[in-house]
């Protein structure tokens, strides 16, 4: 389990990885929807793929014509645009149109998949054959229609991303690209990276659900390289959340880049810590990513079903003192990780990981949540109609606390305090974790001292959830572009945290002695 | 079914050209993907896919962009192409874009890479199955499993390139990867985990399915009681199998792009004794069944060997042709394919015994590294080293440092190279290494 900042600075090697990995049901309504059906007009979301009623019926009958405990249709269309600017001007652009249809049956835990890009009928009943060879019994009763249920509204647009031209992006980029310049004589390059994308997925489910959503996405890097005499430093920063347009005011952007600038110009005065185990204060904001590797990944259902989570076994057991609260929650407006319906077509809301310092509960996914008996949190989640769903987090941070972010810094004698972060992981099983800090500064007798930069940082899950001994009342989230990666599947997700202290946590650092 | 890959992505080529465009490059590609997973005595998921997409190069007036997509509906692509070009259009001059020019992709070298087995596309379900069962069977021999997957995964790439200046290119692949992931139970709640999986375009190069999970479930005993180990400045022998990854980060920014933009510790590097002399890297596009072997790159650059490093001092860069131009740099190619790296004479088990004390690192966990100053810190596992053998199994450390430096203190490097990669590494060994732990 990985995530990442961004994808063009931490390119992946071009190695030959793999590893990929995977979804309930109910009866099967089939009565209620035939009405329904002939007295609605046809779905905008039907025309845009374009099927009907009928097409997707004969479908899901072909799906789950060897059983199913459950099945879906998961259609959906992507459109993404990015621009470049280096050297001044935006002289290169990109655009990426995917669509298809995901089909899956499931049966107790097991699960069959194909997908297809031609949306034909010919094609969508020969990948619903292939996925249905996964079961063995006989033809169950499908739905002959699907009911639509009502479209979510955290993050409605005015203007969808495939109105806005290159024209209305070009001046901008400009704009972010003079003003990072007009900051520091030292500033040598700026590059600007602007990426924005419609998404339109239609779920439909075995028993007779149709989920629509339309999903937009956008983000802005800023990128500042500088030099002073012979020493050369990069530093950048990006905003990112399912916005329009309208969203990148030029307040907003200058905030960006003032960012971008600072974390850059403080490399040339910033050195690495020592090495070892210390106190760490986790500054508000950016610092979620403690909260997603060190318990948001290990507390994904499907780990915990097949018991090798290193919380499969802690329901309802203290992990944190009583004012840690950690929650995972996708309605959130707005937000890089928030969603209406997950990709099952399940409600996406709020889950309480951890309440006052007792774990409470898992993200489920469908498969899961059946094993459990519970009903799925809506956290089933996956990158495209390409694969299978499987538990994620969508915006995962911590409540407040009753400390203050003072408090915090003047209860430290000598340890780091640390702000911003390019990546993570986590082993699931041994619960070690790990972020890389970008920027932070050393703390000694209880003050803020001097920079640092380019450390890991690694604990064990549990273990520093116990040592959160400090949690201040400024919780905030992320306005990052945060992805997460999981089983080869990347998903966009948010994170956020008050300050808050890690009584002790082993900082990578030189001088060794 | 090249031939109609081709055909295609010639009407491409010519629906641009009728939007507008001076220069085109388009390649349609075919993937089919299967997967087989098992897990602790059950088929758990099977996925059957073939995919489809088209690339699009567009060059109009000094100007350039990109585009894919999966919907090949002959009319929508005619919108979608027209689009495409009027983006091109919408953008600022730049003097540097400019398609491939036909000297660099000319004279393709054509020798047999090997890189399809006819084998694989007659993979029957009852095969996989045999697979999975035969793993599953030996990776859940341990009363301490808690789970094991056992993962078959098989397929096939297809693609057809063509260019308005002439390129035309196909590049055809098999796979078949299969191995196990397994997790046991440990101290107190903490599980042990790993895995080991094999892979080829052929399948008779592989090894036995169960011999494959021996290694995994071997791998996995080799965790348990593993605990945090100490903060010290001591020898690092990086272990075959991940040292292709160091080597990756090593050279993330060895090339144009990164140098043109500031962001390259390697800039003043070409010409220099950088490294240790015992630090070779060659990229060799044309390794017979090599896992990122090609005839040409993917801006249609015929393919040759190129030495990036050798004996410690920098031969060239990766250089594509924009940013070659820009920074004054004659191309090689853009993208990296296999790199074989320099081998010496010892096995892992005479190099630890030559080592005497130090840290055996067999994973990592995280951690990153600036490009623009090498400055790195990355989270590890391993085994310590004691008396010239693996020890007792240590992790939650980290080892930080600066990657230059650290390479220019490779003072070792193994026999035992890891095959199913490509990058072809052997183990390094790097003295005076600052870890950090308890």
């Amino acid at each position: 389990m990985k995530i990442k900042r961004r994808d063009f600075l931490g390119t992946v090697a071009a190695g030959s990885a793999i590893v990929t990995m995977p979804g309930f049901l109910s009866g099967c309504g089939v009565q209620t929807a035939t009405a329904i059906a002939s007295a609605t007009p046809e779905n905008p979301f039907m025309d845009w793929f374009g099927v009907d009623q009928a097409v997707v019926a004969r479908v899901m009958s072909e799906l789950t014509s060897r059983g199913a405990d459950t099945a879906d249709l998961y259609f959906q269309h992507t459109r993404n645009n990015s621009l470049t600017l280096e050297d001044g001007i935006v002289s290169s652009a990109n655009s990426g149109i995917q669509q298809g249809v995901g089909l899956r049956v499931v049966i107790g835990d097991q699960t069959g998949y194909a997908f297809t890009e031609d949306l034909t009928m010919q094609s969508m009943l020969a990948a619903a054959r292939t996925a249905s060879a996964i079961a063995s019994g006989s033809q169950i009763t499908s739905p002959q229609s699907f009911n639509p249920l009502e479209s979510g509204n955290l993050y409605t647009t005015t203007v969808p991303w495939a109105d806005v031209g290159v024209d209305q992006k070009l001046p901008v980029m400009k704009f972010i690209e003079q003003h990072a310049k007009s900051k520091d004589t030292a500033i040598e390059k700026v590059a600007v990276y602007w990426s924005d994308g419609d998404e339109r997925v239609m779920i439909a489910t075995l028993d007779g659900k149709l989920v629509t959503d339309h999903r937009p996405m956008a983000r802005v890097t800023v990128v500042v390289t500088a030099k002073k005499g012979e020493e050369t430093q990069t530093g950048y920063s990006n905003i990112a959340a399912r916005e329009e347009f309208s969203w990148f005011s030029e307040e907003r952007l200058s905030k960006m880049v003032g960012e971008a600038v600072d974390r850059t110009m403080i490399q040339f005065e910033a050195k690495r810590p020592p090495a070892g185990e210390m106190p760490v204060i986790l500054a508000a904001g950016a610092s979620g990513i403690l909260l997603h590797e060190a318990i948001g990944h290990g507390m994904e259902a499907d780990f915990n079903r097949k018991g090798t989570s290193i919380y499969s076994d802690m329901i309802g057991k203290k992990v944190a003192e009583p004012f840690v609260t950690v929650v995972d929650q996708a309605d959130i407006p707005r937000e890089r990780g928030a969603l209406n319906y997950d990709d099952e077509g399940n409600k996406a809301g709020r889950t309480v990981m951890v309440e006052n310092g007792i774990l409470k509960s898992y993200l489920h996914d469908q498969i899961s949540a059946k094993q459990y008996d519970l009903k799925p949190t809506g956290s089933g989640r996956r990158q495209s109609y390409q694969y299978a769903p499987m538990p994620r987090m969508s915006c995962t941070f911590m409540e407040d606390g009753p400390h203050t972010k003072d408090e915090i810094i003047a209860a430290v004698d000598h340890g780091i305090i640390c702000e911003t972060y390019t990546n993570g992981q986590v082993q699931i099983g041994a619960g070690d974790y790990t972020f890389y800090v970008k920027n932070g500064w050393l703390v000694e007798g209880g003050k803020i001292t001097a920079p640092i930069k380019d450390v890991n940082i690694i604990g064990n899950g549990p273990e520093s959830l116990k040592r959160i001994t400090m949690v201040a009342n400024d919780a905030r989230l992320d306005t990052g572009g945060w992805t997460c990666g999981k089983n080869g599947q990347s998903v966009p997700v948010s994170q956020g945290i008050p300050t808050v202290l890690v009584s002790n946590m082993t900082v990578g650092g030189e001088n060794v002695s | 079914m090249s031939v109609d890959l081709t055909n295609q992505a010639l009407q491409a080529v010519e629906l641009a050209k009728a939007a507008g465009a001076d220069e085109v490059a388009a390649s349609i590609s075919q993937n089919r993907d299967v997967t087989f997973e098992y897990r602790d005595g059950a088929l758990e998921k099977v996925k059957d896919t073939t995919s489809q997409g088209l690339a699009i190069q567009v060059f109009a007036a000094d100007r350039y962009s990109s585009h894919q997509t999966t919907d090949l509906n002959v009319e929508r692509l005619k919108g979608f192409v027209a689009e495409a070009v009027a983006i091109t259009n919408a953008l600022e001059p730049d003097e540097f874009r400019e398609i491939t020019p036909e000297e660099l992709f000319k004279d393709r070298p054509d020798v047999d890479l090997d890189l399809v087995d006819p084998a694989v596309a007659d993979i029957s379900r009852d095969q996989r199955l045999a697979w999975c069962e035969a793993i599953d069977t030996v990776a859940r021999d341990h009363d301490k499993v808690i789970s094991a997957t056992a993962g078959v995964y098989d397929g096939s790439s297809l693609s057809a390139s063509v260019s308005s200046n002439g390129f035309s290119g196909t590049q055809h692949s098999t796979y078949c990867w299969y191995g196990s992931s397994i997790t046991m139970m440990d101290r107190g709640d903490k599980r042990a985990e790993d895995s080991f999986y094999v892979g080829g375009q052929h399948i008779a190069s592989l090894p036995e399915a169960p011999s494959v999970a021996g290694t995994a479930l071997k791998r996995v005993l080799s965790r348990l009681d593993s605990e945090k180990g100490p903060t010290v400045k001591a020898t690092m022998v990086v272990d075959s199998r991940i040292a292709g990854s160091l080597i990756g980060r090593l050279l993330r920014p060895a090339n144009a792009r990164r140098v043109q933009q500031g962001q390259s510790y390697w800039a003043e590097l070409l010409g220099e004794k950088a490294f240790s002399d015992k630090l070779t890297i060659i990229d060799d596009p044309l390794i017979k069944r090599g896992f990122s072997s090609r005839h040409f790159d993917n801006e249609g650059i015929s393919a040759k060997v190129l030495p990036i490093v050798e004996e410690g001092v920098v031969k060239n860069l990766y250089v594509d042709t924009y940013y070659g131009r820009k920074a004054g740099m004659v191309p090689t190619t853009g993208s990296a394919s296999n790199r074989r790296i320099g081998t010496g004479e010892k096995s892992l088990a005479q190099i630890l015994s030559d080592v005497g004390d130090g840290v055996y690192v067999t994973s990592w966990l995280g951690g990153n590294a600036d490009n623009t100053t090498g400055d790195f810190s990355l989270g590890i596992r391993g085994h310590m080293i004691e008396n010239g053998q693996i020890g007792r199994p240590v992790g939650e450390m980290n080892v930080t440092g600066n990657l230059r430096d650290l390479f220019s203190r490779l003072e070792m490097v193994g026999n035992d190279v890891y095959p199913y990669s490509s990058t072809l590494a052997p183990s390094l060994v790097f003295t005076d290494v600052d870890f950090s732990g308890a």
